[in-house]
């Protein structure tokens, strides 16, 4: 009774028999989990699937309709778990590097597959035998290839046949939305869009147009439906930048040349100031993701319903929106890889978009979907979304895209703030800030190497 | 047997030691080494493929942008320790004189560092913002017009170190307040009554005495101020260009945007190297100071 822990003698043998037992009780934690996870799936296609995600309401429709109809049709249990996109990431490529079988199908925005590809946090679809419906747009589709299909490859991969590593299941892709009060056609340029500014916009609102300003990635999806509509790269095919060349910066003084009709606080705008603004019908157009197609008519958040329509990005030489689409996975370690299979080739067929796009307008990502008369009737922003698929133009397909992005995204903010104290002298701004990011980006992949 | 009954009392302290040194080492030191260790390890595509050497830290010494981020950072902490020492203990002395509902201007005065700092970052966002903001509104009563705090490095660095007043000036409030009320009357008492002015009293007698509470609580914000993140990841991102990218924003991007965990964790060294030293030098500037041997 009174041999209590505190007055328990301690000697070597008994600390040494102590430390043996909890060593081979921990050696066998990993074993007891895996034949806890094991017994839980099967490899023929049944049982169970565990789906991981990042939040966005695009999603919304996937969650709550498409999973629960899957385990109906086919009996195979979904399990959805979702997070913040941050979280996600990083606890994806965790669970794919250690394979430790925690999720069947990672849906991942388009950007990571390079990184999970080679990396080996994802297995490749064609060798599990994945079958591709033809019907996916192939701008989309090509999205999960590595090595990528086209554009420029990294040296370690130049000789190896493209493969299918994840597919495709929302075209997220940038497209113009106009107030039809302005304009009474799709504007087709972007002298249009200059021209109704210069005619329409006053200081204080209406503006002519709104953009996201902040550095990174706000301020490069400004820019790249401009850079690749006068007929620029972010890359070209050797991987030199190509931002820097006579279209690059003719399309960022097209940019600024919007100033005088843009909120002057624009280059602290990001999505939410951006959209606030054209929502407001505080502006004539902007370009913006898919998302905002489920905004503009919403009476609750929108003063402009019924007046805003969608078109493909504007041109000058071409139309080229960026495309940022969702994309699935399957787990390096997926218990279940099979049913994984199972679900991705019937959340793609043809039957299943269809009524993915008849569910309060998703972007599908078949051509049959976003352009069945019965449907477009009701949602009219997937022809422009086809259209802007059709049309778009993928960032470069590498790991070290995100660096890239930030750097070119740093310098472009930059040069938005000059433009916006000075108001004068665009082509020297561009021309400055569009090569410094050039030889940086340079000087980046010269040293991470596999590149130049 | 003697000697072994002495071997196994002697075991018994260390055995009760044995949980918080194994937590102590899984939590703090085994996370330490294992980033000391990254920083000479070459990752490629998230994988751990080579020993790198002191490529990493090379790399990021001759990293420009790394450059600035320090620069930026020590400015930031500069700025923000004096600002919030200085109007903390102004305001330490004011509530310590027994004010009528001193209570309630301590619970007034530590609100703000109470709000969760991304929530600090999202409200100040909304001050800021050129569209919706009140920021610029007000600055126009005074015949400001159209600054837009967030659009101009100069002003957007300002406003991330008001941002930060405004949040931690009622830490070094509360330390310094708490410092006050524990010191000895007499020797202010008998100052008083020896004809002491109240400059020469504070000058003389409270600030000698209160100086291991002010040096306690310049390094814990110090400390503190070098790693903001949230509230200025929220805000600006490290913009415009990277007037306000401080280490800690620009170490996140580089280890979990850029995935070179390499050169992240070379940073963190590298700024752990440069913070033992300051603190070894403050350490050193506290114990050779006035009044002490």
């Amino acid at each position: 009774m009174t041999d209590s822990i505190f007055s328990r003698r301690y000697s070597r043998r008994s600390m040494l028999r102590a430390g043996l037992f909890g060593a081979a009780g921990l050696a066998a934690v990993p074993a007891v989990l895996e034949a806890c996870a094991s017994s839980s799936t099967s490899n023929s296609g049944g049982g169970k699937i565990v789906i991981g995600t990042f939040q966005d309401n695009a999603m919304v429709p996937f969650r709550d309709v498409f999973v629960k109809r899957f385990t109906s049709e086919t009996g195979i249990q979904v399990q959805y778990n979702e997070t913040n996109y941050d979280a996600w990431y990083q606890n994806s490529k965790n669970d794919g590097l250690h394979k430790t079988g925690a999720y069947d199908i990672y849906v991942m925005d388009d950007n990571w597959v390079p990184e999970f590809a080679a990396g080996k946090v994802i297995q490749s679809l064609d060798k599990l035998g994945f079958h591709v419906n033809s019907d996916i747009l192939p701008n989309g589709l090509n999205q999960g290839y590595w090595p990528p299909k086209t554009g420029a490859k990294m040296k370690d991969f130049a000789s190896a046949t493209p493969e299918l590593y994840a597919i495709v299941i929302i075209d997220d892709v940038e497209i113009l939305y106009y107030n039809k009060d302005y304009f009474p056609n799709a504007p087709k340029t972007w002298d249009d869009i200059a021209s109704a500014a210069a005619a329409k916009a006053k200081a204080g609102g209406p503006y002519g147009w709104s953009a996201r300003g902040v550095k990174g990635n706000p301020i490069v999806q400004t820019y790249l439906p401009l850079l690749n509509s006068y007929g620029g790269n972010f890359v070209n095919d050797d991987w030199s930048p190509g931002f820097a060349s006579a279209a690059g910066v003719g399309a960022l003084e097209r940019l600024f040349s919007f100033i005088p009709y843009m909120p002057t606080g624009v280059a602290e705008f990001d999505t939410d100031q951006e959209v606030q603004v054209f929502l407001q019908g505080n502006c004539l157009a902007l370009t913006e993701y898919t998302g905002l197609s489920h905004q503009v008519d919403d009476a609750t958040a929108s003063k402009v319903v019924g007046k805003i329509n969608m078109a493909a990005t504007p041109s000058q030489e071409k139309s080229g929106p960026a495309i940022g689409t969702f994309i699935c996975g399957v787990a390096s370690g997926a218990p279940n890889p099979q049913g994984a299979k199972q679900f991705l080739e019937w959340f793609t067929s043809s039957k299943v978009q269809t009524d993915f796009a008849n569910t309060n307008g998703s972007a599908a990502v078949t051509k049959s979907a976003l352009s069945d008369p019965n449907i477009t009737s009701k949602y009219r922003w997937l022809p422009a979304i086809a259209d802007a698929v059709n049309n778009s133009v993928a960032k470069p397909h590498t790991p070290d895209e995100p660096k890239m992005e930030d750097i070119l995204g740093t310098r472009l903010n930059e040069a938005l703030v000059q433009a916006l104290q000075q108001k004068s002298g665009y082509h020297s701004i561009a021309q400055s800030k569009l090569t410094q990011a050039a030889n940086e980006i340079t000087a980046y992949l010269k040293q991470q190497g596999g590149y130049i | 047997m003697v000697r072994g009954r002495r071997a196994s009392f002697a075991a018994g302290p260390y055995v009760l030691l044995l949980p918080a040194a194994v937590a102590l080492a899984a939590v703090s030191i085994y996370p330490l080494a294992y980033g000391v260790v990254a920083s000479v390890r070459h990752y490629r595509y998230g994988l751990d493929v080579a020993y790198a050497g002191i490529t990493n830290y090379v790399q990021v010494l001759q990293d420009d942008t790394f450059i600035t981020a320090l620069e930026t950072t020590a400015k930031y902490v500069a700025l923000c320790v004096v600002i919030e020492t200085l109007l903390g203990l102004g305001l330490a002395m004011l509530v310590n004189r027994q004010l009528r509902g001193a209570s309630l201007w301590r619970i007034g005065i530590i609100l703000p560092m109470t709000v969760a700092p991304v929530v600090v970052g999202v409200m100040w966002r909304l001050i800021y913002a050129s569209d919706i903001g009140i920021a610029d509104p007000v600055m126009g009563l005074f015949g400001i017009h159209d600054v837009h705090v967030l659009g101009s490095d100069t002003t957007a660095f300002l406003g991330v170190v008001l941002l930060d007043v405004w949040e931690w000036t009622p830490l070094m409030f509360l330390i310094l307040l708490a410092g006050l009320q524990t010191l000895p009357q007499e020797p202010l008492e008998a100052a008083v009554i020896d004809g002491a002015s109240a400059i020469r009293v504070f000058f003389d007698h409270v600030l000698p005495m209160l100086r291991p509470v002010l040096f306690v609580a310049i390094v814990l914000r110090t400390i503190d101020a070098i790693g903001t993140f949230d509230q200025i990841y929220v805000l600006t991102r490290g913009g415009p260009g990277v007037s306000t990218q401080l280490f800690s924003i620009y170490a996140y991007n580089t280890a979990f945007l850029f995935t070179q965990y390499g050169q992240a964790m070379a940073m963190v060294v590298i700024l752990l190297a440069i913070v033992l030293v300051l603190a070894a030098i403050a350490i050193r500037l506290v114990r050779l100071g006035p009044g002490t041997r």
